[in-house]
């Protein structure tokens, strides 16, 4: 899959400065793309925008040459998986186990692979013991796994992360970097939000990106 | 016009207290032109904040409906054979709970003209409870969190490819029931979390406490005020005296 975005602007309101000026790039699949920023340079604005949370003030996105604009934010999920930074704000099942199934159960399409699938998550992200506890009582490392294990259900294209790194322990950190050039290698893009530097820059053949004044450099 | 916060919180019990207290359609609605009115002279950006709160107005609009498809009586206008769908009376209970809703709602919207804090002073000031003011300070910067939350999750959901309009009834309804729990439980964290914050800051930790604004009724304030007293006086001697227009019509 590719991304192209192309002379995207935007701003919140039309009084307020513009966050993103004239941002041109393209994300392909089977890289992974690092991009760094100061506090409120755009990241988190510039994820939601690719995702149709956001309208951007001027300027296009097109997914595989398909204008994005006709392209509902549900719909690009399909082919997009996206963490929120706050992973507390993504969760809200009463258990664990609950939290993976639901979008199945909801959409009416759980059966027997997707259970085992499930159960192939919970123990690849390690929250197999957790399976039956409330999300809402958890550690935002284990919420920001959880999150992950989620996303990794749905078999998408390109994945977004909002600060992958910020509550995971080293454990953590290092499956994070495992899973990521494991998704890439077969074929699938990774955009990563961040300033865990440390982390993030280790992994194999990561492209780092600076988002500032509104353009990435 | 910028008037004392005093003036306004007077003025929206006054209305308010008013809209309760009118006996028909026609005198809610002459509360009703008075709410604008003093709307538009405080300045207020009346239609901004209706669209702000536009899901409480299409709640109420439901609720609207609903009353008067309930409320039978007076003469019916629609019905099937002996089965009456709406009627006059359904009409005129929808009507007056819509307006009344609409006196509170437009009230509240003169709160909007003044910072929150200046309001939380105006309170004070009038000998309400610093703990009471404090307390209702925060519950109504609560309302934005609560619905910032609720949107989040509700784009959470949306980021699962779940496109939330296509989905039955049925299950919309699970759905947020799903939501509901996590959203209280996060305001209840929330809450909580503020406690310690306040605590940790000396919350009445001293008797006497000093404000950095201090507040001063003008000449137009009190001018401003003796208006609408002479109207509530006024209004109240009619609604009583003349009683119910419907029924002398």
């Amino acid at each position: 899959m590719k991304i192209e975005i192309k002379d995207l602007s935007f701003r919140y309101s039309k009084k307020s400065p513009r966050v993103l000026e004239n941002l041109s790039y393209i994300f392909e699949g089977g890289n992974i793309y690092f991009l760094e920023g100061k506090n409120g340079v755009g990241k988190t604005t510039l994820g939601k925008i690719i995702m149709g949370l956001l309208k951007p003030t001027s300027g296009y996105i097109y997914f595989d040459g398909e204008d994005s604009s006709k392209i509902k934010p549900a719909d690009r999920a399909k082919k997009i998986g996206y963490m929120f930074q706050n992973p507390a704000l993504q969760l809200f099942a009463p258990t664990v186990f609950d939290e993976l199934a639901f979008p199945f159960e909801i959409m009416g399409t759980m059966d027997e692979n997707i259970k085992d699938n499930i159960q192939k998550a919970l123990k690849k992200f390690n929250l197999y013991e957790a399976k039956d506890r409330s999300p809402l009582t958890m550690s935002y490392g284990e919420m920001q796994r959880l999150a992950l294990a989620g996303i990794s259900l749905r078999n998408v294209d390109f994945l977004i992360l909002d600060e992958p790194s910020s509550a995971l322990d080293e454990e953590g950190r290092n499956f994070l970097i495992s899973y990521l050039e494991d998704f890439s290698r077969n074929g699938g893009g990774v955009i990563l939000f961040s300033h865990d530097e440390d982390t993030l820059s280790k992994i194999n053949g990561v492209i780092e990106l600076v988002l500032d004044n509104g353009s990435i450099k | 016009m910028k008037r004392d916060p005093r003036v306004k919180l007077i003025y929206i019990l006054l209305l308010t207290t008013l809209a309760i207290l009118a006996k028909d359609v026609i005198y809610i609605s002459a509360i009703v032109l008075v709410t604008i009115i003093v709307n538009i002279c405080l300045g207020t950006n009346i239609l901004r904040a209706i669209k702000r709160i536009s899901f409480y107005v299409s709640f109420i609009v439901f609720i609207t409906l609903v009353q008067s498809l309930t409320v039978k009586g007076g003469t019916p206008l629609i019905y099937i054979g002996s089965f009456v769908f709406v009627s006059t009376t359904g009409i005129i209970f929808a009507l007056e709970f819509l307006l009344r809703m609409l006196v509170i709602i437009l009230s509240g919207i003169i709160a909007t003209s003044t910072d929150g804090r200046e309001m939380a002073d105006g309170m004070q000031k009038m000998g309400v409870p610093y703990e009471f003011v404090f307390m209702s300070g925060i519950a109504l910067r609560f309302f934005p969190i609560f619905s910032d939350e609720f949107r989040a999750r509700l784009n959470a959901i949306t980021m699962r490819g779940i496109n939330i309009k296509k989905l039955p009834f049925r299950k919309k309804i699970r759905l947020y029931g799903y939501l509901m729990s996590p959203t209280i439980s996060g305001c209840v964290l929330r809450s909580e979390q503020l406690s310690i914050s306040v605590e940790a800051r000396g919350f009445r930790a001293l008797q006497h406490r000093t404000m950095y604004r201090e507040l001063k009724m003008g000449l137009y304030d009190w001018l401003f005020l003796a208006v609408g007293i002479v109207f509530g006086a006024g209004f109240l001697f009619v609604n009583y005296y003349i009683g119910s227009f419907i029924s002398i019509l």
